[in-house]
């Protein structure tokens, strides 16, 4: 007697435990293949969380948007080598942390350049309201790039040690010490400023 | 031990704060319209790219035609001048032979005079001479 086969019955069960990451898969699949409308889901899915990772990255919103745009378009090119049983916002995070740390980069080079620009945004930054988060926004910008990325990585987008490490390409202990130092920093700042207003 | 246990009441409640400060800080929009504005911009770049990109394509690949004809070109070229060269010599050379044919004296003589015999018009004396 031969055992009869069930190819749909494991596919069924696991459609049933994980729906969305089979769902997300398929987009990956169909993205892989060059259909648009399956990336732009993805893009849909995926552009929120992709501005956190690159706004604790970035100082200000408009890099932040550009960032989140040219990791997008990284992203499209390089799905090709994207293995669909990964997670995507995992390997989207990455891209997103690279180009905001270039966007970076580019930023510092520019600054040294220029002067400060001027142009208005269409999008008014919260930190603009209230002395305090003003001068708690300008200690953010002052601590170095990876202590920023830490602390908003972890405190406001809840992201664990070892998930920073690996977006940013550093040692978990890293991550550690630079939430330390990050903290320990902004929160003399804090107590400057409130015993000071 | 959890984090907060690890501190101090007042270093938990300075946490919380600043956290909460962050938070506005580095808070996205919160406007719909705003993300389907970002997906549309995305997609407007990311379709800008690709024309681009099969633009350069497009460019690449007729200027490697271009670069195929070209070089036939140069080919073809080359082997026109080189068989226009060599019919030339051809007929130089048939009419400097035919010049050297034609001529009543110079060459023959010069022949004779080269390989080191006697012209004919001298065997005969040089014959008569010996038979006596």
């Amino acid at each position: 007697m031969t055992a009869i086969a069930l190819p749909w019955a494991p596919t069924r069960s696991r459609a049933v435990v994980t729906e969305r990451p089979a769902d997300e898969r398929d987009l990956v699949l169909a993205a892989q293949r060059g259909e648009r409308e399956a990336f732009s889901e993805l893009v849909r899915r995926h552009q929120r969380r992709a501005y956190a990772v690159a706004r604790s990255i970035v100082t200000n919103h408009e890099d932040a948007e550009d960032t989140v745009q040219e990791a997008f378009l990284h992203a499209y090119k390089a799905i090709q080598r994207f293995l669909p049983d990964q997670a995507f916002g995992a390997w989207l995070h990455r891209i997103v942390a690279n180009a905001a740390l270039d966007a970076t980069r580019r930023r510092k080079v520019r600054d040294a350049d220029e002067l400060p620009e001027t142009v208005a945004s269409p999008f008014r930054d919260p930190a603009e309201g209230g002395e305090l988060r003003l001068r708690l926004k300008e200690a953010l910008d002052t601590l170095p790039e990876r202590q920023r990325s830490v602390i908003v990585l972890h405190d406001v987008e809840g992201y664990k040690h070892a998930e920073i490490g690996k977006m940013l390409d550093i040692p978990e202990g890293t991550a550690r010490s630079d939430l330390h130092y990050a903290r320990s920093h902004l929160r003399q700042i804090l107590g400057a400023l409130r015993s000071g207003l | 031990m959890n984090d907060h246990e690890m501190k101090g009441p007042a270093l938990v409640r300075d946490d919380d704060e600043l956290t909460s400060h962050l938070r506005v800080i580095v808070a996205p929009p919160v406007d719909e319209a705003y993300w389907n504005g970002l997906e549309q911009r995305i997609m407007a770049r990311l379709e800008t790219r690709l024309a681009r990109g099969r633009e350069e394509n497009r460019w690449w690949a007729l200027s490697a035609r271009a670069y195929q004809f070209g070089l036939m070109a140069a080919g073809l070229t080359l082997i026109v001048a080189a068989s226009i060269f060599l019919r030339e010599r051809a007929l130089e050379r048939r009419m400097a032979y035919e010049t050297v044919i034609e001529s009543p004296s110079g060459q023959p003589q010069q022949v004779w005079a080269r390989r080191g015999l006697v012209p004919p018009d001298r065997q005969a004396t040089l014959r008569a001479v010996t038979d006596h």
